[in-house]
C-alpha cells in the first residue's frame, strides 16, 4: 500500500500564494507566503486512479528553501507525509511539519473571490479547509488544473461557490452525458487528444475528433449540443480518451485553455504624422480640430522630427490639446516662471542645511552618480564637462522638490535624457518630463507594488495569448517574469536604439489603442521569442540572459505591429476575460450585465451575437443567468 | 566524486549605487573599464571559467540595482549563491555604513543553509580616488567582526587587485559548494534531519 505512495510528481506550482486561513495546527503560518503545488501518483500499473494532494509550503522552509536540492527535499517530505498517514507516527508529527496538505477527496467545494485571487476550499461543512491569496496572477491556472480531474458546477445560491460533484450525483451522470463533459473531463486532454492522433492515428476516431474540434472552433448553441450526445461519437471519443492520457504519465502536458483566438491580423505601420496634416488641423485660434485623428496617425505611424518638439509637449499633457496659441503662449512663461521658483529652493540651500537634511543630500548624491552614466554613448552627453549633463541634473534636482516623495528613482534619468535632447529647452522639458512620469509612476512604487502588478499582469496576457509558452515560464521558475523588468521599468529604453526610443515612446504616448498597450508589445517579443526559450530549455538564468542580449537587437515597428494584431485578437476574443478587459480598460462583462443589457458601445461590434465555447453549456438553463454566469465561468476557465 | 561534474559557482554582488559593482564585473571578466557604463536596471550576469586547483569551474557573476527599493526582486536573484561579494567605495562613508544591511538583507532573502558559515567577501573600491573615507584598517576590523570575512581594495578603473579579489571569492565559493555537496552525498537523511532541527532553533522562535 505504501508503495503506490512513493512515487509522486508535481503538476503544478504556484507561487506567492498567501495562507489566509488555514486549520488551528498551522495558525503560524496565517498571513505567510509560500507555494502552492499539486502532487500526482506516477502512472502505476497496479492502481487506476491517482492519488492526488493539495500541499502549501511556506516559503522559508530551511531544506526546501534550497533551490539546487527542492526536488529531492519536496518528493521527500511527501513520502513523511504518507508514513504519517500509515499511522505510525507520533499524533503531533503531522502539526509539526509546515506544509499544509489536503486531499482532493476532502474538498467538496471552493469559493473564488476578490478577482480570483482568492481561493477558499471547504469541506462540505460550513467551515473552510483553508482560504488562499494568490500574490503573483491570480487562482485561474489551478482552477483550470482542477478542472482537468475534478467535475464541479457554480452552487445554485452562490455563483461564485463552485461545488464538487461527487461520481454518482446527477450532476456528475449528466456533465458525462452532455458534451460538456468531453471538454471538463480534460480540458488539456482535448490537446492531448490531438497530438496523440497526429502522433498515432486511429482509424474512426480521427473523424470523430474532426466533429470535436469543429464543435469546439465554432460557437455553440443547444441544438448542436444534442446531436453530439450521439452515442457512437461518445464512444469513440472515450476510446480515444482511454487510449490517450499520455498527460498524466511522465511528460504531462498541460493546457490551461485551448485558446480560439481570432486570426491575427496584420497591422502594417504607416507614414509618420507629416508637418502638413499636423498644420492643418489647427484653426483660427490656434486650437486643435479633431484631436482624435491626429492622435490616431500619431499612433499609426510616429511624428515626423520636424515637428515632434511641439507635438510631444501635447502628448504629454504640458499643452492642453485643446488649447489656443494664445493659452499655450501664457502656459509657457507661468510654468517657466514656476519651474525656476522651484529650481532657486534647492539651488538656494546652504551647505549646513544640506547637511542636516540627508533625505535630500541622499537624493542628491543619486541623481549626480546617475546623470553621470546616462546615455554618454550618446553626443549629445558625451565628454567631460558636458553642460547639458548639469541641465539633466538640474532637471531632475527640481523633479525632486517638485515631488519629493517621490524624489528620485533610477530610471528616472533615462526617461529624461532622450525629451531633453529633442527639445533642448530646460523648463519645457522639466514640465514634458513631468507629463511622462505621470504616466508611469507607479513604476517607482516604494514598495515596487506597480511594477509586480506590471508583471502578473504581463503574465496574465500571456497566458491568454499563449498559454503554451506561459506553462513553460511557470514550470521553469520563471512566471513572475522579473526578466521583463528592465522593459517594463523604462518602456524599453535600454532595448532600443535612440530614434527607435523616440518613435516608439510617442506612439505609446497617445494611448491608444488600449491602456498598457506596452504590455502587448512585451507579449509581442516573447511570442516573437519562444522558439528560442522553450526549444533550447532555457531556464530562469538562460531567460534572463536571452532577454537581457535582445537590446539593439529588437525590431520596432515589427513589434508594434504585432502587438496591435494581437490587441484585436484580444478585443474580438469570445472568451476574454474580465480580468484582462481591466488590463486594458475594456468594458468589463459583469459590469455590462449589471447595466442590464444595456449595450456598450465597445461591445457592439463584436460581442452582439454572445458565443461561448463548450464549457459554457448550461446545466439547467435559466436564461437570464446565461450571461451573468459566462462572465464568472470565463473567468476561471 | 563531485570533481569531474562541471562546476558553476554562483556569486551575487551587493553593495550602494554607483560604488562600481558592474565595474569590477566588467573588469573581470572583460578585462575593461569604461566610464560609458549605465547605472544597472533589474539584474544581469556574467560567466567566467576560471581554474582553482586544476580544477575548471564556471563562474556566474551576478550584479543588479543598487537603490533599496529594487531589492524586493533580490530574492530571484539571490537564490542558490554560492559566495556573496559586498562592495563600498572608499570614498564615499555611507556606502561603509550600508554594509550590515546588505549583509543582512542577502542572508534573509537568499535564504542559505548555514547562515553563520555563508562565504562573503568584502571589496572597498575606488582606491584609485582621493580622498579616502574608509581606511584599509577600519574595513578589516568591520570583517573581522563577521568572522574573518576577505578584505580586498581595488580599483575597477585601473585593474588594481581585481584579478586577486575574484580569484579568492571562486575558492570560497567552491569550498561552500564542496562542503555541502559532500555532506548531501554522504548522509542525505541525516543532514535533513540536522538542518531542519538547528533552523528550529537558531532561526525564528516558533515552537513548532
Ligand atoms: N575612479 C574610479 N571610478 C570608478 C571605479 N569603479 C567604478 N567607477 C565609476 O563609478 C561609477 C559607478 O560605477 P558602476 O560600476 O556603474 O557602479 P554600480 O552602480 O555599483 O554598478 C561609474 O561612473 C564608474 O565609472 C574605480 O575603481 N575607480
Ligand atoms: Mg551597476
Amino acid at each position: 500500500m505504501e508503495d503506490e505512495f512513493d512515487d509522486y510528481q508535481d503538476v503544478f506550482s504556484q507561487d506567492g500564494v498567501l495562507l489566509r486561513q488555514a486549520p488551528s495546527a498551522y495558525i503560524q503560518y496565517i498571513n505567510t507566503i509560500g507555494t502552492l503545488y499539486i502532487w500526482e501518483t506516477l502512472e502505476n500499473e497496479a492502481c487506476h486512479s491517482k492519488k492526488r494532494l493539495l500541499e502549501w509550503k511556506p516559503n522559508d522552509v530551511t531544506v526546501d528553501s534550497d533551490v539546487q536540492d527542492q526536488e529531492w527535499a519536496v518528493v521527500n517530505t511527501v513520502q513523511k507525509r504518507v508514513r504519517t498517514l500509515s499511522g505510525n507516527l507520533p499524533p503531533d508529527y503531522y502539526a509539526r511539519l509546515k506544509n499544509l496538505k489536503i486531499n482532493f477527496e476532502d474538498i467538496k467545494s471552493f469559493r473564488i473571490a476578490n478577482k480570483s485571487r482568492q481561493l477558499t476550499f471547504f469541506d462540505g461543512t460550513s467551515d473552510s479547509i483553508c482560504s488562499l491569496l494568490f500574490q503573483h496572477g491570480n487562482c485561474e491556472v489551478l482552477v483550470s488544473i482542477l478542472r482537468s480531474f475534478l467535475k464541479f458546477g457554480p452552487s445554485r445560491r452562490d455563483k461564485h461557490l463552485f461545488v464538487i460533484y461527487d461520481a454518482d450525483s446527477p450532476e456528475y451522470q449528466e456533465l458525462n452525458k452532455t458534451f460538456a463533459a468531453l471538454d471538463f473531463k480534460n480540458e488539456n486532454s482535448l490537446w492531448t487528444l490531438f497530438k496523440n492522433i497526429k502522433e498515432h492515428p486511429y482509424e474512426g476516431s480521427l473523424e470523430a475528433f474532426s466533429k470535436v474540434t469543429n464543435y469546439v472552433y465554432r460557437s455553440v448553441d443547444a441544438n448542436e449540443a444534442e446531436f453530439l450526445q450521439q452515442d457512437d461519437l461518445n464512444r469513440s471519443l472515450s476510446e480515444i480518451d482511454d487510449s490517450s492520457t499520455v498527460h498524466s504519465g511522465g511528460d504531462y502536458e498541460l493546457v490551461q485553455k485551448l485558446p480560439q483566438l481570432p486570426k491575427r491580423k496584420d497591422f502594417p505601420r504607416c507614414r509618420p504624422l507629416t508637418e502638413e496634416q499636423w498644420r492643418e488641423q489647427f484653426n483660427y485660434e490656434g486650437r486643435l480640430e479633431d484631436v482624435e485623428s491626429i492622435k490616431t496617425l500619431i499612433f499609426r505611424g510616429g511624428v515626423t522630427p520636424s515637428i515632434r518638439k511641439e507635438v510631444w509637449k501635447f502628448l504629454l499633457d504640458y499643452h492642453p490639446w485643446n488649447s489656443t496659441s494664445a493659452e499655450r503662449q501664457k502656459c509657457n512663461s507661468t510654468k517657466s516662471e514656476e519651474y525656476y521658483l522651484m529650481k532657486l529652493q534647492w539651488k538656494s540651500f546652504t551647505k549646513t542645511q544640506e547637511d542636516n537634511f540627508s533625505d535630500f543630500a541622499q537624493r542628491k548624491s543619486l541623481i549626480d552618480k546617475d546623470v553621470n552614466r546616462t546615455d554618454r554613448n550618446l553626443d549629445f552627453y558625451a565628454g567631460d564637462n558636458n553642460f547639458n549633463l548639469t541641465t539633466l541634473n538640474d532637471i531632475l534636482m527640481t523633479y525632486v522638490m517638485y515631488n519629493f516623495d517621490l524624489g528620485y528613482v533610477q530610471g528616472m534619468s533615462d526617461l529624461l535624457s532622450p525629451l531633453l535632447m529633442l527639445l533642448e529647452h530646460e523648463s519645457d522639458t522639466f514640465w514634458c518630463f513631468v507629463g511622462f512620469m505621470n504616466k508611469l509612476i507607479s513604476n517607482f512604487d516604494i514598495d515596487q507594488a506597480g511594477m509586480k502588478e506590471q508583471l502578473a499582469n504581463l503574465y496574465t496576457l500571456l497566458a491568454f495569448i499563449d498559454p503554451f509558452l506561459a506553462n513553460y515560464l511557470e514550470t521553469h521558475e520563471c512566471a513572475n517574469m522579473f526578466f521583463c523588468f528592465r522593459w517594463l521599468l523604462v518602456w524599453f529604453k535600454r532595448e532600443l536604439k535612440q530614434d527607435d526610443v523616440m518613435r516608439f515612446w510617442e506612439v505609446l504616448w497617445t494611448g491608444y489603442p488600449c491602456q498598457n498597450f506596452h504590455l502587448l508589445v512585451g507579449v509581442a517579443i516573447l511570442e516573437q521569442e519562444r522558439g528560442a526559450l522553450m526549444e533550447n530549455n532555457y531556464g530562469f538564468t538562460e531567460i534572463l540572459k536571452h532577454i537581457n542580449e535582445l537590446n539593439g537587437k529588437l525590431d520596432m515597428s515589427l513589434m508594434l505591429n504585432k502587438a496591435e494584431g494581437i490587441f484585436y485578437q484580444l478585443k474580438e476574443s469570445d472568451h476574454l476575460t474580465d480580468n484582462i478587459r481591466f488590463i486594458l480598460g475594456l468594458p468589463l462583462l459583469s459590469q455590462q450585465t449589471s447595466a442590464n443589457h444595456s449595450i456598450s458601445p465597445d461591445s457592439s461590434a463584436n460581442h452582439s451575437q454572445p458565443r461561448c465555447s463548450v464549457d459554457h453549456v448550461r446545466i439547467s438553463p435559466e436564461s437570464d443567468e446565461a450571461v451573468y454566469d459566462r462572465s464568472i465561468t470565463t473567468n476561471f476557465l | 566524486m563531485a570533481s569531474n561534474k562541471k562546476v558553476l559557482l554562483k556569486v551575487i554582488i551587493l553593495g550602494d549605487s554607483s560604488v562600481g559593482k558592474t565595474s569590477l564585473m566588467n573588469q573581470y571578466v572583460n578585462r575593461k573599464f569604461s566610464n560609458q557604463y549605465k547605472a544597472t536596471i533589474g539584474a544581469d550576469f556574467l560567466t567566467k571559467e576560471v581554474t582553482i586547483d586544476d580544477r575548471t569551474v564556471t563562474m556566474q557573476i551576478w550584479d543588479t540595482a543598487g537603490q533599496e527599493r529594487f531589492q524586493s526582486l533580490g530574492v530571484a536573484f539571490y537564490r542558490g549563491a554560492d559566495c556573496c561579494v559586498l562592495v563600498f567605495d572608499v570614498t564615499a562613508p555611507n556606502t561603509f555604513k550600508s554594509l550590515d544591511s546588505w549583509r543582512d538583507e542577502f542572508l534573509i532573502q537568499a535564504a542559505p543553509r548555514e547562515p553563520d558559515n555563508f562565504p562573503f567577501v568584502l571589496l572597498g573600491n575606488k582606491v584609485d580616488l582621493e580622498p579616502r573615507a574608509i581606511s584599509a584598517k577600519r574595513a578589516q576590523q568591520w570583517c573581522q567582526a563577521k568572522n574573518n570575512m576577505p578584505y580586498f581594495e581595488t580599483s575597477a578603473k585601473e585593474g588594481l587587485n581585481v584579478e586577486q579579489a575574484f580569484l579568492a571569492i571562486a575558492k570560497n565559493a567552491l569550498a561552500q559548494q564542496n562542503q555541502s555537496v559532500d555532506l548531501y552525498n554522504e548522509f542525505p537523511d541525516q543532514i535533513k534531519l540536522t538542518n531542519t532541527q538547528k533552523s528550529n532553533g537558531g532561526g525564528d522562535s516558533c515552537a513548532c
